[in-house]
């Protein structure tokens, strides 16, 4: 496997000392560059008291190209499609060298807060957002705590 | 090289799929799109054609198990073929041939398609018999 870079090093090493609050990522044991992560809900959102799975994973052209990232948790979220593949500029096209992963975590964080019907990835989940928005938040409540218990 | 996780690479191979980005002579995509493990996927080879199979669309199976892409997919025809590489309930004999025997990371889901297109149409096996057009095993 390609050496590690400094950068790819430090993030890791900061991530692990001095976690970011409601956000763990752990990188495998047999390939550093796939992290095994966890965001807990925010509070006041549909998804408060659920803990969510995802994969990270450093490309190697990383920090030139953005992480990959998919949540193995189900979710019921306009921006987030039943695979798991999320919908988001900054892993798109507002994505900088400047961005670490730590920083695109949090911007997952609140995209869980600020759901986003008009930009959307599963197709089905946003319109009944915009038409239904109550209903949508409730079915989201309901998949939070039926696949998302924290154990 | 950073070795790319079994998700990711297969989410690389289903947006590929997805887009039509690949090969016109071959199609493939997931089983059931709510699979996160992404598992079981649907696959077709259109005949090749100065063949016995030109004109003819063949359905397959394919399971890519929890160590793919470290280890090949197992591949399966739903359509009747008669290909020596294929055995009587349609599974394709890794060792018969070469793409899944020496298999490597790199590889994907199309590579081995377009491989078995190739065996349809290489001149040992073109001008083989074939079952009745549409039947199954």
């Amino acid at each position: 496997m390609a050496a590690l870079s400094k950068r790819i090093i430090r993030e890791t090493e900061r991530l692990v000392s001095d976690p970011v609050p409601g956000i763990t990522a752990m990188p495998h044991e047999d390939n550093l560059r796939y992290f095994d992560v966890t965001i807990e809900g925010a509070d006041q959102s549909p998804y408060e008291g659920g803990l969510f799975k995802l994969e990270l994973f450093l490309p190697e052209d990383y920090p030139m190209v953005a992480p990959k990232v998919r949540f193995l948790t189900k979710i019921y979220h306009p921006n987030i499609d039943r695979l798991g593949r999320i919908c988001l500029d900054t892993l798109k096209k507002n994505w900088t060298p400047a961005i670490q992963i730590r920083t695109l975590l949090l911007s997952i964080q609140s995209l869980l807060t600020s759901p986003n019907p008009d930009d959307p990835l599963a197709n089905d989940v946003a319109e009944c957002w915009k038409k239904d928005e109550a209903g949508a938040i409730q079915t989201a409540k309901e998949w939070t705590a039926k696949y998302a218990k924290k154990e | 090289m950073a070795a790319i996780p079994r998700s990711f690479k297969l989410l690389e191979e289903l947006e590929k799929g997805e887009k039509g980005l690949g090969s016109e002579s071959c199609s493939y995509g997931l089983a059931d799109s709510d699979d996160i493990t992404m598992t079981n996927w649907n696959a077709t080879i259109i005949g090749p054609p100065h063949s016995a199979h030109e004109n003819r669309i063949y359905s397959l199976s394919i399971e890519c198990g929890e160590s793919y892409p470290d280890k090949p997919p197992t591949v399966r025809f739903l359509s009747k073929i008669n290909l020596p590489c294929v055995g009587t309930t349609g599974v394709v004999d890794p060792k018969k041939l070469k793409i899944l025997n020496l298999w490597k990371r790199s590889y994907s889901m199309e590579v081995v398609l377009l491989e078995l297109r190739k065996e349809m149409s290489a001149p040992a096996n073109r001008k083989l018999s074939q079952p009745p057009e549409g039947s199954v095993y």
